[in-house]
């Protein structure tokens, strides 16, 4: 199913999508406010940028860097050229330990990999610890969005969840006495994990050590209840110094949410006394990616989820209606990297305002990445019949001047003069929601020169 | 379990190899020039003001009133535990072997902050204010003892003054723990700490 279809879907229920709509933009004007609060954003921007520029141009020395010092440090390294490799050495871990039950705060990459239904066909419980992550976890749906996992979600369905899940009162939606619930309901897994995934927002080659960023506390009570931490990364999380953390904190949480920081920002560098950590280096493609001039940028990318407030498609299609564990803008130009027949409709849900890329914290070009995957799809996918026959006549029409006057000159006297069904049907299908404008009698061209001559 | 290895140094050399074929030619890593982030205002001020913005409470007062003020702020508390010499106030006493599961039912934990950082209110605690990792997280209530003038401006000075750190677990905290998931209706209180009050000494 593509995105256009899919969103049709989200729209059904037209005042869930205001809201949405609105409640994400609300996300976007805080980040507005957080972002110039401070003295030098644009700077920062910059250097998040350029550092990951630098990033990408050096990745295998820095990449080897951090593994030596992380594994100075006590810490385990591994590398899974792709999902399944990744999958089955976290499942490793979890054997030698005989773990049965894990927690794991948010990682888009275990998401990526389908980490979940691959250890829970392994007779382990995996739990989701991030409130929203655990909504969607228990109505069994993928997250539709990086940073608010459950924004598509209404409070009253999460109170329906919760009752039939976890046993709670109904309560009208009430969030206090939701997230106080999800608390209890949490905290006993904690206390019963064997082991504690996480993900890294950032990894530093000259410490070997990382960063994990969370608002709920949860990675940070996940791993420091288990004997076990294991901790997985794509290979775009290196940076090369600790004191780069100060460019890319001050810019990832204002960007994301608007915060100034968030709640806690945990700093890993060796394992607590009689426990063990583990850092799995995934792959996954992008690699492939990295060899693509026009789309490597994309790998800059530290995942605050600015794009998606920000976009105006996204806001109104929904997380789902991008099918692909990234949605949104950067999700767009990550997609068509890893299967560009599957994602081939997602670089079109764009009106290419370049919202996505003013707020990109790391300046990721995402509107120009999504006209050349335009450029390369056209090429190589099959486009609807309708598209491109209209694309082939309009090229011929815009070629010749005489022809496109007669054009638009037929095209006005028609609109004006044919029946609405003859209008308003399969071919225009700008006109399903919305009423053509008022039918002028010129073109510019025409009213130009009449008003060049009247003086 | 041989093969297992094998697969993996495959995995290893195979995603070097690849990074080395594809990566483009070597960029400049930019100097950071702080200077450019150099703001002149009231520290102190802006510290208060972003502690508040995330949910936190913040006092300054006298080295010898913090316990009548954690007293007066927590007065329900009963299982206490305090890693500063600051306060008298523990009821729980913990060491690095305690096993953080008998934290469960803590109710306020006092730990000092290494810092402060006036942008964004966030503190520096490691692992060594903690004694157990898991206290600042697992506590009901959470007060972290700051000596005010242990304040920096921005994140490129706090990474400057922990750059010489013994590197084990630290983390920069910055409020209560926070979740605005449903609806995102802000709720404070989720799976760590549901409050934080910041004395300011």
């Amino acid at each position: 199913m593509n995105h256009a279809t899919k969103a049709k879907e989200f729209n059904k229920d037209e005042s869930k999508v205001n809201w949405h709509d609105k409640a994400l933009w609300y996300v976007r004007e805080k980040r507005d406010k957080s972002a110039h609060s401070i003295q030098g954003w644009e700077y920062l921007r910059e250097l998040g940028s350029a550092i990951k520029a630098n990033v990408l141009s050096n990745l295998d020395e820095y990449l080897v860097e951090f593994e030596s010092n992380a594994q100075k440090n006590g810490i385990h390294v591994h590398w899974a050229s792709n999902a399944e490799e990744h999958n089955n050495i976290v499942n490793s871990i979890l054997e030698k330990h005989n773990a049965k039950r894990v927690v794991k705060s948010k990682s888009m990459l275990t998401e990526e990999c389908h980490l979940n239904p691959f250890l829970e066909k392994k007779g382990i419980e995996v739990i989701d610890t991030d409130l929203g992550e655990r909504i969607v976890q228990l109505a069994e749906e993928p997250p539709s969005h990086i940073v608010l996992p459950a924004i598509h979600k209404t409070k009253e369905q999460v109170d329906e969840l919760f009752q039939e899940h976890l046993g709670t009162k109904p309560s009208q939606g009430n969030p206090e006495y939701l997230v106080s619930e999800a608390r209890k309901h949490l905290r006993d897994k904690f206390l019963k994990a064997d082991v504690a995934i996480t993900g890294v927002n950032f990894a530093v080659a000259d410490t070997g050590g990382f960063v994990v960023c969370t608002n709920e506390g949860n990675a940070d009570m996940g791993v420091h209840l288990s004997k076990v931490h294991i901790a997985c990364m794509g290979i775009e999380k290196i940076i090369p110094k600790e004191k780069h953390l100060g460019v890319f904190l001050r810019l990832l949480a204002r960007s994301a949410t608007g915060q100034p920081i968030t709640t806690y920002s945990s700093h890993f560098n060796k394992p607590e006394e009689g426990k063990e950590m583990h850092i799995v280096i995934v792959d996954n493609g992008r690699t492939e990616q990295l060899s693509r001039e026009d789309f490597r940028a994309s790998l800059h990318c530290i995942r605050c989820g600015a794009c998606m407030n920000t976009c105006p498609i996204y806001r109104r299609s929904g997380g789902h209606s991008y099918d692909y564990t990234i949605p949104g803008p950067i999700g767009s130009i990550l997609s068509p990297g890893k299967d560009l027949k599957k994602h081939s409709s997602l670089p079109f849900a764009s009106t290419l305002c370049g919202s996505c890329s003013n707020v990109c914290p790391v300046k990721i070009n995402i509107h120009e990445q999504l006209y050349k995957w335009r450029q390369v799809i056209v090429k190589e996918e099959k486009q609807p019949v309708v598209k491109k026959s209209i694309l082939k006549v309009a090229g011929i029409i815009l070629a010749k001047p005489s022809l496109y006057g007669f054009a638009g000159k037929s095209a006005r006297f028609a609109l004006k003069h044919l029946p609405k069904f003859m209008i308003y049907n399969k071919l225009n299908a700008w006109g399903k929601a919305r009423d053509l404008p008022e039918i002028k009698n010129e073109n510019f061209d025409e009213w130009y020169k009449k008003r060049n001559k009247n003086g | 379990m041989n093969g297992t290895k094998n697969e993996i140094k495959m995995g290893r050399e195979a995603i070097l190899q690849s990074i080395k074929e594809n990566k483009p030619d070597l960029l400049p890593m930019p100097t950071v020039n702080v200077e450019a982030f150099a703001e002149d205002l009231n520290i102190l001020e802006v510290f208060k003001n972003n502690i508040a913005l995330v949910g936190g409470n913040i006092k300054q007062i006298e080295k010898k009133a913090i316990d009548t003020e954690v007293k007066t702020i927590y007065s329900k508390a009963k299982r206490i535990v305090s890693t500063s010499s600051k306060t008298a106030l523990g009821t729980v006493k913990i060491s690095i072997d305690t096993d953080p599961h008998e934290l469960e039912d803590i109710d306020l934990a006092i730990v000092e902050g290494e810092f402060g950082v006036s942008e964004n209110g966030a503190i520096w605690v490691t692992a060594e204010n903690s004694i157990v990792r898991a206290l600042p997280f697992i506590t009901n209530d959470l007060v972290i003892i700051l000596e005010k003038d242990k304040l920096y401006l921005h994140m490129h000075q706090a990474y400057d003054i922990i750059s010489q750190r013994n590197r084990s677990f630290g983390v920069f905290i910055s409020g209560p723990s926070k979740t605005a998931d449903i609806e995102q209706c802000l709720v404070v209180g989720a799976h760590g700490a549901m409050s934080l009050t910041v004395l300011l000494v």
